[in-house]
Parts: structure tokens; C-alpha cells; sequence
């Protein structure tokens, strides 16, 4: 096992709704910013819940050739524009990534844009009017691949759309490929669009807050919807040394889990096996974590499953270890979540900073961990535990550590 | 990698032309079709009427009753290939072993369906009034994590939507999980079913045979003009070596290589040089250390396609040079459609039929030679014929290229 190489990320790029790139979104998210806003993306009358966090400012121009933004989709933006920030993040050009050392790896939960446009044309006007270059887009797997048509890179291409845990799927499997199959660059991370299907879903399932999301909180009311991309590059540490790169965090391993229980509600035990399966993976014990990026949907049963799982594996440190929700302030960005909240991990290592959670005012003795309430901390954090689960018991853990020589 | 051995010890089967593994290779052993006109819903607005659709099939023979209703079609699809397969392997799931077995299911379009039907609730009844419990359905790792819950799967469930390559690019992810000890089996399943949205689209794309020419799936002919969709669904279990012989598992044979490589070229438009795929068969005879001239067999991806099988025909030939015209290359799309997901595992489960039967699937509707598909494509009519290795190829317009080695086993 020694021979494999260490994996490192050395890129960021996000698109969120509190900011696009990695330092405005550093800067937004340890100042506690709120992302959620009056939802404009489609008719919200009737519903109780009129808020969202959407992604305002994004103009996909600024990152993708002008002729090429019309072909695509809006999750495909946000990827390409999110994949754009990371090369750039990352000190490497385009051009020294498109090969076929190169994969992509993409995780989503609604899939691409343009087929909810068809959908909805489909259920309004009929099967005439359907747009020929929207059929081409619809299909989920064009995410994936218009960010390696893109960059036109020629390695593994995955689109992974374990629902709201699947950026650390891909994340996970880019580590794998690193160490195993002899590949220089994974660009890996999630990506989804605000989406009609997710929005009136999760609010029949009763997940959905009205106004805002108050993870661990007693009072809290459920979920928000989100948007936006995180995408990371991870490549071997011998690499990013040789080109003299920085080196936000080093990946450690990941774990993952199946509850096989319920296609919604989620399972203590399931969730506490892919923390477990992730520091055992790791070679890491429950007393070398200092941070846990939890997953902290807002929603009752989510918070109150996770704060168990934590405590079942922390055991007596787990009051003690900081399990912040970032969700608090953007939303449930569903697909990208855990990339993104891979991403504030890896940026928690480097500055020793956590992001808070924020919407905390009441104490709920059933989730009584310590989430970082309302205001960011300044801690040196060595060791963070990054957790995504997802709809269908998809339950991951990805380990990321400060870089050591 | 830690070269691992890893074996197939179970097959389950829900093709157009047969359902379970007998059935299917029987259905290929005689020529037989699964291609006819479709019943699934109504077709007259299409000028095309005909799809690889699984008529025969019945999830109540297979799943029982109980707990069906909120299933899709791919979803009880899929479960019935699982459980044909975890049947067929002898693999029982206990509390021992359920966090050491792992699911991977390809499949791309079917939610498709899924997102119809709920926006259109949501449009008739009113967005309040949908039907939360088709909600989870909405999205697309929802066929796996029904696999994982029917059979108490825990070491993790994953799906893989990448289209044409879906399959085996999901196989190259489980094989990659077994040899890095992340689970000791493995079920690989592959799904798409097919409805009314998917066909209209196609349809639109004019990807489908029967637009610019005859409706028939008639690869490496000169008369072919497009894909005949399909449905369909298969599983396969993988396991390390030596679990399998530790449980004195019967072993189908072994995987020794999967490649997978993206060509960037344009959105629905095939490379001209076509060389993701080459890049993947190469990678896949080097990888499992073998030459060129022990590869006896190969289950091609053509599906009828203009380009497609030409391209593929191409590459076959740069690959293996002057043995190229030696090797039985057969389209088994011709008798089943283009299932796209679950192209590539019908693929594996017909190449391990060919290995235990020692048989060469027909390509049939052969009529019109095409220069530029001049391989052997076994036409017509199946044969006899060795086959120890059996090399596996998919690939789209999408740019996901993906190849796959399988050999017989030989007990070490």
C-alpha cells in the first residue's frame, strides 16, 4: 500500500449562491452569509415555502464561449464555469489537462436542465414544439461529458447521480483512480440546477422550511432548496509538488455505506458505517478528527439521524468536535452539496477557519453536538470528516487531512 | 492495481428475446428477435412503430406481489434481473455478509420517465397534490437503491449514468471496488425501459432506424440507417477468486480487463478516428497481458448506426491488423435493439453464454455487404466455434468509449 501515491487537492472552483470563486465564497461563507433569497426561477404559488437559494449572478459568458453557452444546459454551466475556476485555482492551464490522464468525475441528483424544459413544453403544449438541440442536452450523462468536451479531456468520464451525496462519490472515486490506475488530474465534484421536480418533491415530503434552514436547531423547519457547482482537482502529491502548486488538503481515503432500509428516511446506523468505513479506510481513529462537515439538511429527521450516527461514533469527543452545517446558508444544493462542502473542508485545513451554521437559536437536546453556531472559529483543523447522504441510503464520508511532508 | 482475480459467478437476464439465462441464450442460438412492434404505448404520432420491448415479462413471476405498486419499469426490470442473478450465483445475502456486498447499477434515460409522468401530475392535479412517493423515483440512483433494499445490500449502492458505455463502465467501477477491498461481491446491473418520452425523443434526434431508411436493426449492412431502441435488463455478480472457490461458487469465467476513455469531439456527433474506443481495446489487451491473437471472440457495440459500425469496424481492424477478418465479431443489437445502459451487460451475459457454449451468436438481417464493415460478423446463423476469450466493446455519439476482456476459467 505504500507505493501508491498520496492524492492532493490543489483547485477549487465553486458557483454559489454567496458567491463564484473560491475566495469570494471563502470569504461569504466564514462570514456566515446568507444564500437564500425569494425564489424567481418558476412559479411558487400555493407553496409555503417561497424561498431558495439560487445562484443570481452567474453569467455563464464570463466562462464559456459565447456561441457554446446556448447549446448547454444549466447544471452543464455551472459544472464548466465551476471546472474553469478549479484549472484556473489550480495554476494549470487547459491545455496540460487534456489528455487521457485526465477524468471527470460528476455527481448530480436531478440531472441536466434542459429536460425539465422539455418536460414542462411536453406537458403544456403537446409533443410538436419539443426543440431538437433541448432533446440533445436532456439526458443526464451530458453533464459529465460536456465538461470533458470542454476541456476535451480524453480519461475516465462518470457521472454519478447518487442523488445528494454524489459529490463525494466522485470526489472518492477520483482519489481511487489517482492512486490506482495511473491517472495525473481528476477534476471531480457535483453540479445541479435549481429544478421544479426537486422543488415541489421535497415539498410534498414535507422537507421543505418555509424561510430558512436552522440545521440542529429544535425549531427547525426543514430543508431549502439550492443550487450550484463545486469542483475540486485532485492530482498525486508528487505532482503538485514538482510544479510547485499549493496544496489545500490531502485526501485520505472515504467510506461508504447502504442503509437498504428506506428510500427516504435515513438510518443511524447506515450513516455512522460510512464514517466508520472512512477512518478505518484512512487509518485514522474517532480521536484524530477535528472537524466534521456535517451533512445538516435542516430537515427533522436528517439532523436528528446524524447527530446520533456522530455520537455513536465519537463517542465521548463528540460534543466536543465541531459539526458545522453549511447548508444553513446555502441551501441544499443537492448533487454539489458535498463537493462544495468538500471544498469548505479543504479551505477550512488551509486557513484554520471554520464556517458556522448559521439560523442557530434553540438547542435541541436531540441533536446536541456542537454545529458551530452563527459564528465562524478559528481553530487549527488537521483532520476534517466531510458527510453526504443521500435519498436511496447512499451514505459516503470523505477524510480529507492538512498536508504534512 | 493489486492484480485481484475476479470472477462472474452469477447471471440474470430480462431481454426482449428471453428472459433468464437459458432463455436469452437459446433466443440467440436460434437467430431469434426480440424486435417488434411496440405495445407499451401508443406509437402513431412516430412514423417508426418498432422497439426491442420485453413483452413477455411479468415482475409478479419474479418479485411476487407485494410492494410493486410505486415501482417504474426499470426498477422492476432491474430487480428481476438482480434476483435472477444473485439466484443463479448461490450468493445468499446474511448479516455476515451483506456489508462486504455492493451494488452498482448502469442505467441513463429511464428516470426520464419518472420526470414526465410527476410533472404531469403536477400539472393536472395541481404541484400540491403530486404524489410524494413517487418523488424518490425522480431521481436516477432510485432503481439502485430499490435493488439494495429488496436484497439487503450495505457495503454500497451506486449508480452510473453514462449512457451507451453505462454498463461497463459501471463493471470497471465494481471490479475497481473488489480489488481495492471495498466489498468482497459485487452485483453489476444494467436497466432501461422503454416509454413513450425516450422514443419521441429519439424520434426527434432521428436516431432511430426507420426515418432514412428500413426500420430494422441490421448492423454492419449496407441498409442500415439507425438504432432500434431497446429495453432490457441484466446483472452479473462479481467476486474475488477466491471467495468464489471458498463457497465452491460455480465460476462463468473471469474478468481480465475493462477500459474506459472519453473522445471530446461534438454533443450526438461520432469522432471520425474514433480513437477513445481504439484507445480502449488497446488498453484492455495490455492491461490484461495478452496478445492481440488470443482474443477469439468479440461482442461488438454496432447498433445499425451509419457511422457506428463502420468506425468500429475500423478500429477492430487497426487493432488486430492482419487477424482482424479471423475473428467472429457478432452484433447481438441486431436481435435485441440498442438497450443503451444495459447494452453492455446483455453484451457480458451473451459472451459468457458463448464461453460455456462454445458458440458464436448470429448477426442477423445480414443481407447487403458494406465495404466498410468487411469483418466476419457470423451472419445469419449461429456456429460453433472456441471461444476462451471473448473481447467487449460500447460506445455512443455520446464520447464514452468502453471495452471489456472476459476468459474462460481455468482453475489455478
Amino acid at each position: 500500500m505504500n507505493k501508491q501515491p498520496r492524492v492532493v487537492v490543489t483547485g477549487i472552483g465553486i458557483v454559489s449562491s454567496i458567491g463564484t470563486g473560491r475566495k469570494p465564497f471563502w470569504k461569504a461563507l466564514t462570514a456566515g452569509t446568507s444564500g437564500i433569497s425569494r425564489i424567481t426561477t418558476f412559479d411558487t404559488t400555493g407553496f409555503k415555502c417561497q424561498f431558495g437559494g439560487e445562484v443570481h449572478d452567474f453569467s455563464p459568458e464570463r466562462y464559456i464561449e459565447k456561441r457554446r453557452v446556448k447549446f448547454l444546459g444549466r447544471a452543464s454551466q455551472l459544472a464548466i464555469a465551476a471546472s474553469s475556476l478549479a484549472i484556473e485555482d489550480a495554476g494549470l492551464v487547459p491545455d496540460s489537462i487534456a489528455h487521457s490522464k485526465t477524468a471527470v468525475l460528476l455527481g448530480t441528483t436531478m440531472g441536466e436542465k434542459p429536460l425539465e424544459d422539455l418536460v414542462q413544453s411536453w406537458v403544456k403544449v403537446g409533443i410538436r414544439d419539443l426543440d431538437r438541440r433541448r432533446i440533445l442536452q436532456a439526458s443526464a450523462n451530458n453533464l459529465s461529458a460536456n465538461v470533458a468536451l470542454y476541456f476535451k479531456t480524453k480519461g475516465q468520464n462518470y457521472l454519478f447521480p447518487t442523488a445528494c451525496a454524489a459529490g463525494n462519490y466522485a470526489i472518492g472515486y477520483g482519489y481511487d483512480l489517482i492512486r490506482n490506475d495511473g491517472i495525473d488530474y481528476v477534476l471531480a465534484g457535483g453540479s445541479d440546477a435549481f429544478f421544479y421536480v426537486a422543488y415541489i418533491g421535497f415539498q410534498r415530503l414535507y422537507a421543505m422550511s418555509p424561510d430558512r434552514c436552522q440545521p440542529f436547531d429544535k425549531n427547525r423547519k426543514g430543508m431549502m432548496l439550492g443550487e450550484g457547482s463545486g469542483m475540486l482537482i485532485l492530482e498525486r502529491l508528487e505532482s503538485a509538488l514538482d510544479r510547485g502548486a499549493d496544496i489545500y488538503a490531502e485526501v485520505l481515503g472515504y467510506g461508504l455505506s447502504c442503509d437498504a432500509f428506506h428510500p427516504t428516511a435515513p438510518d443511524p446506523v447506515g450513516l455512522a458505517k460510512s464514517m466508520k468505513n472512512a477512518l478505518a479506510q484512512s487509518g485514522l481513529t474517532y480521536t484524530d478528527v477535528d472537524l466534521i462537515c456535517s451533512h445538516g439538511t435542516g430537515t427533522p429527521s436528517n439532523d436528528k439521524a446524524e447527530a446520533q450516527a456522530i455520537k455513536s461514533v465519537f463517542k465521548d469527543r463528540a460534543k466536543r468536535i465541531p459539526a458545522n452545517s453549511i447548508k444553513s446558508m446555502l441551501g441544499h444544493c443537492m448533487g454539489a452539496a458535498s463537493a462544495i462542502e468538500a471544498a469548505s473542508c479543504c479551505l477550512a485545513i488551509k486557513d484554520g477557519i471554520i464556517p458556522p451554521t448559521i439560523n442557530y437559536e434553540t438547542p435541541d437536546p436531540e441533536c446536541d453536538i456542537d454545529c458551530v453556531p452563527n459564528i465562524a472559529r478559528k481553530k487549527t483543523v488537521n483532520v476534517a470528516l466531510n458527510n453526504g447522504f443521500a435519498f436511496g441510503g447512499n451514505n459516503s464520508c470523505l477524510v480529507l487531512r492538512k498536508f504534512k511532508k | 492495481m493489486d492484480r485481484k482475480r475476479i470472477v462472474i459467478t452469477g447471471v440474470g437476464v430480462v431481454a426482449p428475446n428471453g428472459i433468464g439465462k437459458e432463455a436469452f441464450w437459446q433466443a440467440l442460438k436460434e437467430g431469434r428477435s426480440g424486435i417488434k412492434a411496440i405495445t407499451l404505448f401508443d406509437t402513431s404520432p412516430f412514423l417508426t412503430k418498432q422497439a426491442g420491448e420485453c413483452s413477455d415479462f411479468s415482475p409478479e413471476e419474479h418479485l411476487g406481489s407485494k410492494g410493486l405498486r410505486n415501482l417504474d419499469r426499470a426498477t422492476k426490470l432491474v430487480l428481476s434481473a438482480t434476483k435472477l442473478a444473485l439466484e443463479d450465483s448461490g450468493y445468499i445475502l446474511t448479516d455476515q455478509n451483506r456489508d462486504d456486498t455492493g451494488v452498482v447499477t448502469a442505467t441513463t434515460l429511464s428516470v426520464i420517465n419518472n420526470i414526465s409522468e410527476f410533472t404531469k401530475e403536477a400539472q393536472d392535479a395541481g404541484p400540491q397534490f403530486v404524489n410524494p412517493a413517487a418523488f424518490p423515483g425522480t431521481t436516477i440512483n432510485s432503481p439502485s437503491s430499490q435493488i439494495s433494499i429488496r436484497f439487503g445490500i450495505k457495503a454500497f449502492n451506486s449508480t452510473v449514468s453514462t449512457g451507451y458505455t453505462a454498463s461497463l463502465d459501471a463493471l470497471k467501477y465494481a471490479a475497481d471496488f473488489i480489488g481495492l477491498k471495498r466489498a468482497k461481491a459485487v452485483l453489476v446491473a444494467g436497466v432501461e425501459a422503454l416509454f413513450f418520452q425516450s422514443f419521441l425523443g429519439f424520434n426527434k434526434l432521428e436516431f432511430l432506424a426507420g426515418i432514412k431508411g428500413e426500420e430494422i436493426s441490421c448492423p454492419f449492412d449496407k441498409r442500415r440507417n439507425g438504432i432500434i431502441l431497446a429495453e432490457g435488463a441484466g446483472a452479473i455478480l462479481l467476486e474475488d477468486a477466491a471467495d468464489a472457490q471458498k463457497r465452491n461458487a460455480r465460476i462463468y469465467g473471469q474478468l481480465d480487463a475493462v477500459k474506459t476513455f472519453f473522445d471530446p469531439f461534438r454533443t450526438g456527433k461520432y469522432n471520425p478516428k474514433a480513437d477513445g474506443l481504439k484507445r480502449a481495446m488497446q488498453a484492455v489487451l495490455k492491461d490484461a497481458g495478452i496478445e492481440p491473437s488470443s482474443v477469439d471472440y468479440i461482442l461488438a457495440a454496432a447498433n445499425s448506426v451509419v457511422n457506428q459500425d463502420a468506425f468500429e469496424t475500423r478500429v477492430i481492424k487497426e487493432t488486430f491488423g492482419n487477424r482482424a477478418s479471423k475473428i467472429p465479431v457478432s452484433a447481438i443489437k441486431s436481435m435485441i435493439g440498442e438497450s443503451i445502459s444495459a447494452a453492455g451487460i446483455l453484451q457480458i451475459i451473451a459472451g459468457i453464454g458463448a464461453m460455456e457454449h462454445q458458440i458464436l451468436w448470429p448477426t442477423i438481417n445480414y443481407k447487403e455487404k458494406d465495404p466498410k464493415c468487411d469483418l466476419d460478423c457470423v451472419p445469419y446463423k449461429s456456429r460453433k466455434g472456441t471461444v476462451n476469450t471473448v473481447l467487449i466493446n460500447d460506445f455512443g455519439p455520446g464520447g464514452n468509449n468502453a471495452s471489456a476482456l472476459f476468459s474462460r476459467w481455468h482453475n489455478e
